[in-house]
C-alpha cells in the first residue's frame, strides 16, 4: 500500500486540482441538495426537515410544475428532433465534397458556440420583437406578423428555432459519420439502380445509427438542461403565462425569487430522474435500431 | 544555471506558491488598518452616479475608514443579496424597501441600531413617522432615506399638443379613470401615441383601486381581503380605458408585464404619453427623456376614496454579517444627516426624511426635483393611512398577479374566470407560506 502511494503520489498530485473541484464543487453540492431536497430552507434559517412533503407537495398540489414538465417536453419532443434533421441535411449537403468546406463547417458552428449566450438571447428578444426584424422582414411581404414573444401560441417557437439554429455540434458529428460509410455501398446500390431516397433509407440510416443514436441522447440532455435563453426571453419568469416556463425555469424562480431552496432542490432532482429515465428508455430502445459494425448480426 | 529536474522544480514552485498565499494571508494586517464598509444597492445609472460620489466624499472626509459601493438594477439586487446571505458575506449596510425588509427583519438578515443610536448613529433630526415606519416590536432597525408615493409620470410636450392642460381638463390630484380614457383617446387621436401606459398587470395600481373601494388588501387574519367583484372591476376599468384607444395595443402591454426598468417604461420608449412609477423614479425617468415631465397621482374613482400611500421608499440598513458595525453606523447616519452627501444625493431616493436636509435641499433642485416637492405638497391629505406590514408571500400574490393579467390583456380569457384563477393562487400562496 505505502509503495503503491509513493509510486502513483505524482500522478494525484497533479490530478488534485481536478479531484478537489469535483469533491468540493460538484459531488458535494449533489449530494448536499439531495439533503435539501427532504427539508424546508429559505436559506436565512437552518434547513428543516419535513421527510418526502416537498415531492407530495410537487404532484398533488402544484400547477406550475405541471406547466413546467409539459413546456419542457414540448420543446424536448419538437426542438431535439428537428434539430438532429436539420443538422443531418446540412451535413449531407456539406459531404458532397465542395471547395472551402472547412470555411462552411467553421461557419455552421459558429451558432452552436454563441447560441447558449445571454447575448443571442437578448439578440433573439430584439429578432422577434414586435418591431423587431422579423416582423419587419414579414411587413415588406405584406404579411402583418404576430407578438412572436408576448403571445403564447407563438413565444415558445422562438425558442425551437433558437435551438434548432445551434445545429453545429450535431452536425460535425455526422458529417465525421458519413466519411465512415464505405462509398463501394452507394456505387454498388447503383449499379442495382437505387434512387438516392432508397439509398438514404437503406444505407446512410442504418450506418449512422450509432451516431444518430449518440448525437440524440446528448441532443436530448441539453435540451432537458435549457435554460439561458428561456430566462432571458422570458424576463426570468416564464412569462408570457408561462409559456416559456422550462423546468429549470421554474426551479431558478423557486429558489432565488421565493427563497424555497428545498423545494428547489427537490425540483433538481425530479429533473435528474427525467433525464435518466428518458436516456435509458433511449438506451433501450436502441438494441433495435443501433447496430455497431462489429456486431454479428 | 543549475540543471533544474522536475522534482527539484516541483519543490521550488510548492514553496513559492505557499509563501504567496501566506504574504495575502496576512495581507490586511500588514498593509494598514482602515476599517471596511461595504455599501449595496439597487440602482439605475442617476442613482449610482450620485451614491459613488457620496462614497468618494465620505472617504475623503473620514480617513481611516474605506467604504466602498456596489449596485445591480432591482431585478437582481435581491438574487445577489440572497446568495450573500447563503454565504456569509452580505455586505455591512444595504439598502431594502418598504415590504420586503420585513421578511429579512424576520429571518435575522438585518440586526437592531438601538445600540448605536445617540453614539456613531445620529437620528435626532429624523421625523418620527420615518423612525416609526422603521420599527418593529419596539426595536428600530431601518434608516429611511426618503419618502414615496405613487406617482403618473406624463410627456408634457404630447398633453400640450393634444391640447389637454392639466388643471383645467383634468386635477392631476383627483381625476378619474374615465378622465384618463378621455384624454388617452383625445392624445393618441391628436398625436398618434397612445395617450397612456396599460396598467392591467400593473399590482401597484391594484393595490391602489382595492384602496379606493375602501377594502384593505389583507384582512387583520392575514388572508387575502380582495373580492372577486374587485379583481373584475379593475380590470374591466381597463378594459374601458383600451376600448377606448387610450392605450397601446393588449399584446404590446403584454410583453412588459412585470417588467420593472425605468427604460421600458411607455414614456421613455415614447410607446405612450403617461406611465406610472414611485415618485422617487421621476428624477430617473427624466434623465432617460428629452421632453419635460408632468405629475399626477394614480387615477381614482369618481367617490375619490385615497387609495395610494406615502411609505419610505428605501431604507439602509446594517446586516448581520457586518464586521465593524460602529463604522457601517457612522457612514449610515452620515448617509442621512451629513448636508454636502445629501446635497449630492438630492431627491432622487425619495423626499428626504430629516428637516434640516429638506431645507438645504430647497433651494438648489433641479427641475425635476423640484416637481416632486410640489408633488408631495400636492397629495398631502389625499393618501391613504400606512397599511401593517404584509404577510409573507404577498411578493408571491404580487408576482402572480402580472402573469396571470396577461391572459386579460391578450383577450383569450374571461375576465371573471382570470379573477377566480387569480384569487384561487392568491389563496394557495398564503396556505403555503
Amino acid at each position: 500500500m505505502e509503495k503503491f502511494f509513493r509510486r502513483n503520489f505524482a500522478g494525484y498530485a497533479f490530478l488534485a486540482p481536478w479531484l478537489i473541484g469535483f469533491f468540493l464543487l460538484a459531488i458535494g453540492p449533489i449530494l448536499a441538495s439531495l439533503y435539501l431536497s427532504f427539508t424546508k430552507y429559505n436559506i436565512v434559517r437552518p434547513p428543516q426537515w419535513i421527510g418526502l412533503d416537498n415531492y407530495f407537495y410537487m404532484f398533488e398540489f402544484d400547477d406550475r410544475f405541471k406547466k413546467a414538465l409539459q413546456v419542457t417536453f414540448t420543446f424536448v419532443t419538437i426542438s431535439v428532433p428537428a434539430k438532429l434533421i436539420f443538422a443531418l441535411g446540412v451535413a449531407m449537403a456539406l459531404d458532397k465534397g465542395i471547395r472551402a468546406i472547412g470555411w462552411y463547417r467553421a461557419l455552421f458552428y459558429l451558432p452552436s458556440i454563441l447560441g447558449g449566450s445571454i447575448a443571442v438571447a437578448i439578440l433573439w428578444r430584439q429578432l422577434f420583437n414586435y418591431d423587431g426584424v422579423v416582423n419587419s422582414a414579414l411587413r415588406l411581404v405584406g404579411l402583418d406578423g404576430p407578438y412572436w414573444l408576448a403571445d403564447p401560441k407563438y413565444s415558445l417557437w422562438t425558442l425551437i428555432v433558437l435551438a434548432v439554429w445551434q445545429f453545429g455540434s450535431p452536425m460535425l458529428i455526422f458529417l465525421a459519420g458519413l466519411r465512415a460509410i464505405p462509398q463501394e455501398l452507394y456505387e454498388a446500390a447503383e449499379i442495382d439502380a437505387a434512387g438516392p431516397v432508397r439509398k438514404f433509407f437503406a444505407i446512410t440510416v442504418p450506418l449512422l445509427a450509432p451516431v444518430i443514436f449518440f448525437n440524440l441522447v446528448l441532443q436530448m440532455i441539453e435540451a432537458f438542461k435549457s435554460f439561458s435563453g428561456a430566462f432571458i426571453i422570458s424576463g426570468g419568469s416564464g412569462a408570457p403565462l408561462d409559456s416559456l416556463l422550462f423546468f429549470t425555469v421554474y426551479l431558478y424562480d423557486e429558489a432565488f425569487s421565493y427563497l424555497r431552496m428545498g423545494y428547489a432542490s427537490a425540483l433538481a432532482w425530479v429533473l435528474l430522474l427525467i433525464i435518466a429515465a428518458f436516456t435509458a428508455i433511449a438506451f433501450w430502445t436502441s438494441k433495435y435500431w443501433v447496430h455497431y459494425e462489429n456486431e454479428r448480426g | 544555471m543549475s540543471r533544474l529536474n522536475r522534482r527539484t522544480f516541483m519543490t521550488k514552485a510548492g514553496a513559492a506558491a505557499g509563501s504567496v498565499a501566506v504574504l495575502s494571508a496576512l495581507g490586511p494586517q500588514a498593509f494598514g488598518q482602515d476599517k471596511q464598509v461595504r455599501h449595496f444597492w439597487w440602482g439605475n445609472p442617476e442613482r449610482d452616479k450620485r451614491t459613488f460620489a457620496v462614497i468618494d466624499l465620505y472617504n475623503s472626509k473620514t480617513p481611516g475608514t474605506v467604504v466602498t459601493g456596489e449596485t445591480l438594477g432591482f431585478a437582481d439586487y435581491f438574487t445577489k443579496l440572497t446568495t450573500q446571505i447563503a454565504g456569509g458575506n452580505m455586505p455591512d449596510v444595504i439598502q431594502q424597501g418598504y415590504g420586503v425588509l420585513f421578511e429579512y427583519i424576520a429571518n435575522g438578515a438585518v440586526v437592531p441600531l438601538d445600540d448605536y443610536v445617540g453614539k456613531s448613529l445620529d437620528i435626532s433630526k429624523i421625523d418620527q413617522s420615518a423612525i416609526d415606519a422603521g420599527t418593529v416590536d419596539g426595536k428600530f432597525y431601518a434608516l429611511s432615506i426618503g419618502a414615496n408615493s405613487h406617482m403618473a409620470i406624463y410627456n408634457t410636450r404630447l398633453f400640450e399638443e393634444a391640447g389637454i392642460v392639466a388643471g383645467t381638463d383634468f386635477d392631476p390630484y383627483g381625476y378619474t379613470y374615465d378622465d384618463l380614457a378621455r384624454i388617452g383617446a383625445a392624445i393618441k387621436e391628436a398625436t398618434g401615441v397612445a395617450g397612456t401606459d396599460d396598467n392591467t398587470a400593473d399590482y401597484q395600481n391594484f393595490s391602489d383601486f382595492t384602496a379606493q373601494k375602501g377594502v384593505k388588501m389583507f384582512n387583520p387574519d392575514g388572508s387575502y381581503g380582495v373580492t372577486q367583484e374587485i379583481v373584475e372591476e379593475y380590470w374591466s376599468t381597463w378594459q374601458m380605458i383600451r376600448d377606448a384607444g387610450a392605450t397601446p395595443p393588449g399584446p404590446e402591454s403584454a410583453g412588459l408585464a412585470g417588467v420593472s426598468d425605468l427604460s421600458q417604461l411607455g414614456v421613455v420608449t415614447g410607446k405612450s404619453a403617461m406611465s406610472y412609477v414611485w415618485s422617487n423614479q421621476l428624477v430617473g425617468a427624466q434623465g432617460l427623456v428629452q421632453d419635460t415631465l408632468g405629475a399626477a397621482m394614480y387615477p381614482n374613482t369618481p367617490a375619490m376614496i385615497p387609495g395610494s400611500i406615502v411609505q419610505p421608499s428605501q431604507f439602509v440598513c446594517l446586516t448581520r454579517d457586518s464586521v465593524d458595525p460602529e463604522a457601517a453606523t457612522a457612514y449610515m447616519s452620515a448617509f442621512v444627516n451629513d448636508l454636502d452627501m445629501t446635497a449630492i444625493l438630492g431627491l432622487e431616493r425619495g423626499i428626504p426624511s430629516q428637516s434640516e436636509v429638506r431645507e438645504a435641499l430647497q433651494p438648489n433642485l433641479s427641475a425635476a426635483e423640484a416637481l416632486s416637492v410640489e408633488f408631495f405638497a400636492g397629495i398631502q391629505g389625499k393618501t391613504a393611512p400606512l397599511d401593517p406590514p404584509p404577510p409573507s408571500g404577498s411578493n408571491e400574490i404580487e408576482q402572480t398577479f402580472e402573469r396571470v393579467a396577461v391572459s386579460v390583456l391578450l383577450g383569450d380569457k374571461s375576465i371573471t374566470d382570470v379573477a377566480t384563477d387569480f384569487l384561487a393562487q392568491a389563496k394557495a400562496i398564503l396556505a403555503r407560506a
